[in-house]
């Protein structure tokens, strides 16, 4: 190894640590061939090529192996080793730099001589895309994911389905992952400046341009039904993720809703209201989520309130608030049989019922250009 | 070559002006967009709309169970659990979980699976109530686990008089499918509850 490969860097850094792993080695011996074989580098790239050796005979040689702080987590392994080849086209946009590291035995054992040869496959992958963004949902009958019950759908459609599908289609992927920041129920719209959204696309065929990108979003607005909207559509990198797991019990969300009370509204009414500030709420598990939440009490913060009257009506209003997130808005209002209190109606006097509820901004930094 | 210059500047100046001009128009616009689609019509707006129970729990009467003239219902929601509600004719004055085994406002419920809920038959006493004159046992009508009982009525009792429908349910109990199927034939809707009210 010594002699082939002295003059390399690479292979000066891992020389001090006294020995290379035989996964290295390997990938050593094998980059240079296979470069010049399909004409391109080895370095940066998102494609990716795995090289599954097995043997029966390996497992033997893998019980010796020494413990130490990285390896050996997976002694089953020891059937096959595969080592990753990051593969890329000149012209290609690189992306990540990191190559695929399975555990590599950093071990010594015996060295047995094989009778037979090992058995070899190779494997060609894309490493995922990310597509980062906010969406808007228009209708009360669309899910955010996909929603079916014994067979039957809820919902006329999901958000995932039309925002995954159409950015799926596009790139020529295999499949795909939603992830959202937070969720809405299925009657309850999200307006404003949208939820930030995440799709994971896996082997995508064809690799997107800002242009394309942009052309994805069109294609998503236009659709005729206007369910769903997408904003700022854009690729991301890995720091998507981290967007969006940022301050996740911190976010203040802001909603309104339409609201009526079994009396008049008062004058009084709407100081009163305007007046509680961070109101804190002792929320009881909702009867409608008991089935699948833990039956707790949870304490969350109203931060501000606002009447907003509605001209015609007496007994109807919108109310506007600004909440901490994983409050239960619903429940806030009609009191969920007093197990949420203090709630709308226990703070006017009265009965109160949500009719429509919208969600009209959530405060994240993310995907807001 | 110092007037040209000016008149760059003059012009950047305008383009970025024009620029938060645009952009603040815009933002007013978006504004006005959402208050168009948050204002509802009022026309459409009923008088009185249906409560959060009447929208989301299916009420069965239990008529006559184990002691005549006392009502007891369930509310009854999609996702199986059932709130067990109790009139009266008024006037209670204590209301106590402590039915001799064990006080049913001490257990604790944990977890997603409900851990540690106690299995009721459908004649197992919930509680006692006392009014002025008399003291009886509430028992639960229908064969299932309890998940919770209402401790606010410890407290407040008088919740059963004012709104026994409401804050003033008793507990949350949640029976397997096979057992609700099974007490269902034997339980009335609100329709034939009226009816049968109206007459005796």
């Amino acid at each position: 190894m010594k002699a082939k490969f002295g003059s390399q860097p690479w292979f000066q850094e891992n020389l001090h640590t006294g020995c290379i792993s035989t996964k290295d080695a390997l990938k050593f011996s094998l980059i240079y061939p296979l470069e010049n074989l399909l004409e391109c580098k080895s370095s940066m790239g998102s494609f990716r090529i795995r090289l599954t050796y097995t043997h029966t005979k390996a497992s033997k040689g893998d019980e010796k192996c020494s413990d130490s702080a990285e390896t050996c987590k997976r002694r089953k392994i020891g059937m096959s080793k595969f080592i990753t080849v990051p593969m890329c086209y000149e012209g290609e946009r690189p992306f990540s730099n990191s190559l695929e590291n399975n555990s590599s035995d950093c071990c010594e054992f015996l060295l047995e001589k094989a009778n037979e040869p090992c058995h070899f496959t190779f494997f060609c992958y894309r490493t995922p895309f990310y597509f980062g963004g906010r969406y808007l949902k228009y209708s009360r009958n669309v899910s955010q994911t996909c929603w079916i019950i014994d067979d039957e759908r809820m919902g006329e459609a999901s958000v995932e389905e039309i925002i995954g599908g159409n950015i799926l289609q596009a790139c020529q992927g295999d499949s795909f992952k939603f992830h959202a920041a937070g969720r809405e129920d299925i009657d309850v719209r999200m307006l404003g400046p949208g939820r930030p959204f995440l799709v994971e696309v896996q082997n995508a065929r064809h690799i997107p341009s800002e242009l394309f990108v942009k052309d994805v979003e069109k294609s998503i607005n236009n659709m005729k039904n206007k369910l769903v909207r997408v904003k700022n559509l854009k690729l991301v990198g890995s720091e998507g993720w981290d967007l969006m797991r940022e301050g996740e019990a911190e976010k203040q969300k802001q909603y309104a809703a339409l609201v009526w009370i079994s009396r008049p509204l008062k004058d009084e009414d709407f100081q009163c209201i305007s007046s509680h500030k961070d109101l804190k709420v002792l929320q009881r598990t909702p009867i409608r989520v008991l089935h699948r939440r833990s039956p707790l009490e949870r304490e969350k913060i109203i931060h501000w309130m606002k009447v907003e009257a509605i001209a015609g009506s007496s007994q109807y209003f919108l109310l506007h608030l600004c909440t901490q997130a994983g409050t239960y808005i619903k429940e806030f209002v009609h009191g969920d049989l007093g197990r949420t209190h203090p709630s709308i109606g226990s703070i006017l006097g009265c009965r109160a019922e949500i009719l429509q509820l919208d969600v009209t901004d959530i405060k994240m930094e993310c995907f807001l250009a | 070559m110092s007037t040209i210059n000016k008149d760059q500047i003059i012009n950047e100046s305008n383009c970025s002006e024009t620029k938060l001009l645009d952009e603040t128009e815009q933002e007013e616009e978006e504004e006005e967009d959402l208050q168009k689609l948050l204002v509802p019509d009022v026309q459409n707006l009923p008088l009185t709309p249906p409560s959060a129970v009447e929208s989301n729990f299916a009420t069965f009467f239990a008529l006559d169970f184990m002691k005549p003239a006392h009502d007891q219902y369930v509310y009854r929601h999609a996702n199986g659990y059932n709130i067990h509600c109790f009139e009266d004719e008024g006037g209670i004055t204590a209301v106590d979980f402590n039915v001799g085994k064990s006080d049913r406002s001490e257990m604790k419920v944990t977890g997603k699976r409900k851990k540690n809920a106690q299995h009721f038959e459908s004649n197992t006493a919930l509680c006692k109530i006392s009014t002025q004159n008399d003291t009886y046992i509430v028992r639960c009508c229908v064969k299932g686990s309890l998940l919770e009982v209402n401790q606010q009525l410890i407290k407040q009792p008088e919740l059963l008089n004012v709104s026994a429908d409401r804050e003033g349910y008793i507990a949350i109990i949640m029976p397997k499918p096979a057992d609700w199927l099974k007490i269902k034939a034997s339980l009335v809707s609100l329709q034939e509850y009226k009816k049968l009210r109206e007459v005796s």
